[in-house]
């Protein structure tokens, strides 16, 4: 019996291009019926030599290569690449400045894990949350845009400091998004705790228990999520953290549930810090002018990506360019534990067990406000919708007339 | 285990590794030889408690290429403990067995720096393609990216004549 099983276990090869896979990875399965029995995952499709690059050019130009690392957490990376320039160059940050990070990478987190939400919800055929956690993301994105100029990669930070200071109706305009948005991510959380369908395919499912955690050394919400508390914004407060306390998150749960629940809650907390940074944000300059070159030294760094730790290496030898620039991303960090997370479960679990990591992938940078320059290619919710209902028109159906809420 | 503790037990037991901190959570140590860095990244495993591989950071040190491991600990302290191999035999022992979560750093180093990791159990390589040509290893400070060719994935330096 023994021998016939192992004759019939089959090999399924998921990726590098897959329609369950929103970036590039290669999966081969082992399966035993429908269960996974061993996976063994291939990456390092993105390479692009981004370190090499910066061994090459000199620290702003550095600068501009490290926020693409990332399409979603790119302040993050920013955030950590600065501080790790600001301690070797011994540069005082600005209070302001911290503040205005905190606040953009707060709001980071937000569309950060709206978006992991969606994609969650698509890959278990809940697409109606897809779609309206994607609607409510563009909410965020558009506060970030007007903030920096762009959806992704902001360019806000720059060493010692920031480049884009905060105007009053500008951080109106935040509260009243963080109101908005704190209704809908009640109901979200609510969702959470109630939904049976999403619960039941969601629960049990991508174990990693605590000591997993320690071995396979996972971050963020995936080591949250097994009630252990990861979170550099705490154990080590850095910036705006030094100031204002974080609730940490945490959850029991170990599976794809409690990542899901870890993220849910940590959205509100994001809401609460920023409103209390936009309250008491400091007056003052925003940033302080650094030098061209770098002493001799070196710093690690690191800061609470949304994905979790995210840990940057910079060794200065006292030129123009950084020596040697390392980037040690949050989801390299919790891909060590993956196969463990996959064996043992089903083949149709392996999309949500993958995702509930939140691999890291690039999000289309499309520039819709030009600053400066008169132009305004902003298209907002309203003029998005009109245009849709103008495209279901000309195939001769009329939404217009269905009511819906206008958020 | 504390930075302050840490530094003491490891100035106790391996004063040569000069084991120091500039800021609170981080320690740094000298590079050592393979053998007693791997004693004494056994010892911190073992005895201090500094059980999560966090990442493993390689760079190129003129005749030797350095690796730094980053290990941490239940209070969060990033422990950095060094070796230095040299460059034109770059050979070290995987530390997979302490640290699981440290081998995909161990491929990677085999990719871009070319150091042999002896005991790295087989499987997929890590960061570069399949086609990539043998023996080009790009963080090596003389890989020049100008001389290669991404159409044909060659490494074509000019020739010494050529050079002059």
């Amino acid at each position: 019996m023994s021998d016939y099983r192992e004759k019939n276990k089959v090999v399924v090869q998921i990726g590098p291009q897959h329609p369950s896979l929103k970036e590039p990875g290669s999966f081969k399965i082992t399966l035993d019926g429908e269960k996974v029995e061993r996976a063994v995952i291939e990456i390092g499709y993105n390479h692009r030599g981004i370190e090499k690059a910066c061994e090459s050019r000199n620290y702003i130009q550095a600068l501009y290569i490290i926020e693409r690392v990332c399409g979603i957490c790119s302040h993050a990376h920013t955030s950590c690449f600065c501080q790790a320039f600001e301690e070797i160059a011994g540069l005082e940050v600005p209070r302001r400045a911290h503040y205005i990070r905190g606040i953009v990478g707060e709001l980071e987190r937000l569309h950060s894990h709206l978006l992991w939400l969606g994609v969650a919800s698509h890959e278990i055929g809940f697409d109606t949350l897809f779609m309206y956690t994607w609607r409510d993301r563009e909410l965020v994105l558009d506060l970030l845009a007007r903030i920096g100029g762009n959806r992704v990669n902001y360019g806000v930070n720059t060493y010692g400091g920031v480049r884009r200071d905060l105007e009053p109706e500008l951080m109106q305009d935040i509260l009243t998004v963080c109101d908005l948005l704190e209704e809908k991510l009640k109901y979200y959380a609510d969702l959470a705790l109630t939904e049976t369908t999403l619960i039941a395919r969601l629960r049990g499912i991508g174990t990693l228990l605590p000591e997993d955690v320690r071995k396979y050394s996972a971050v963020g919400p995936v080591a949250r999520a097994a009630g252990i508390m990861d979170d550099v914004r705490i154990t080590e407060p850095y910036g705006v953290f030094r100031e204002i306390a974080v609730n940490g998150i945490t959850d029991d749960h170990c599976d794809v549930y409690g990542r899901t629940l870890v993220r849910v809650k940590e959205m509100l907390e994001a809401i609460r810090l920023i409103r209390i940074m936009v309250k008491e944000i400091p007056d003052g300059p925003i940033s302080v002018r650094p030098p061209r070159k770098l002493p001799v030294g070196e710093s690690l760094s690191r800061v609470e990506a949304p994905r979790g730790e995210d840990i940057h290496y910079i060794r200065s030898n006292g030129g123009e360019s950084p020596d040697r620039v390392r980037v040690r991303a949050p989801s390299e960090a919790n891909w060590h534990g993956m196969s463990h997370m996959l064996e043992g479960f089903q083949l149709a679990d392996v999309p949500i067990i993958i995702a509930a990591i939140d691999p890291c992938y690039s999000c289309t940078d499309r520039a819709i406000h030009l600053i400066g320059d008169g132009i305004n290619q902003l298209t907002d919710w309203a003029q998005i919708r009109a245009l849709s209902i103008e495209q279901y028109k000309a195939r001769g159906i009329d939404p217009g007339s269905i009511k819906i809420r206008e958020f | 285990m504390n930075t302050e503790e840490t530094i003491l037990a490891l100035n106790k037991h391996f004063p040569a590794l000069e084991a120091v901190s500039n800021r609170p959570l981080r320690v740094f140590t000298a590079f050592a030889e393979p053998k007693a860095f791997e004693e004494t990244l056994r010892y911190a495993n073992l005895t201090l408690g500094y059980h999560k591989g966090k990442h493993i950071i390689g760079t190129d040190e003129g005749e030797n290429i350095g690796l730094s491991y980053i290990i941490s600990n239940d209070e969060d302290v990033l422990l950095v403990l060094r070796e230095r191999v040299p460059k034109s035999a770059p050979h070290v022992h995987s530390m997979g067995e302490l640290y699981p979560s440290l081998m995909l750093h161990e491929r990677e180093m085999v990719d871009l720096f070319g150091v042999q990791v002896s005991g790295l159990p087989e499987g997929p390589r890590y960061p570069l393609p399949d086609c990539w040509p043998d023996g080009e290893y790009p963080m090596r400070k003389e890989w020049n990216p100008a001389y290669f060719n991404k159409q044909t994935v060659t490494y074509e330096p000019p020739k010494q004549e050529d050079a002059k």
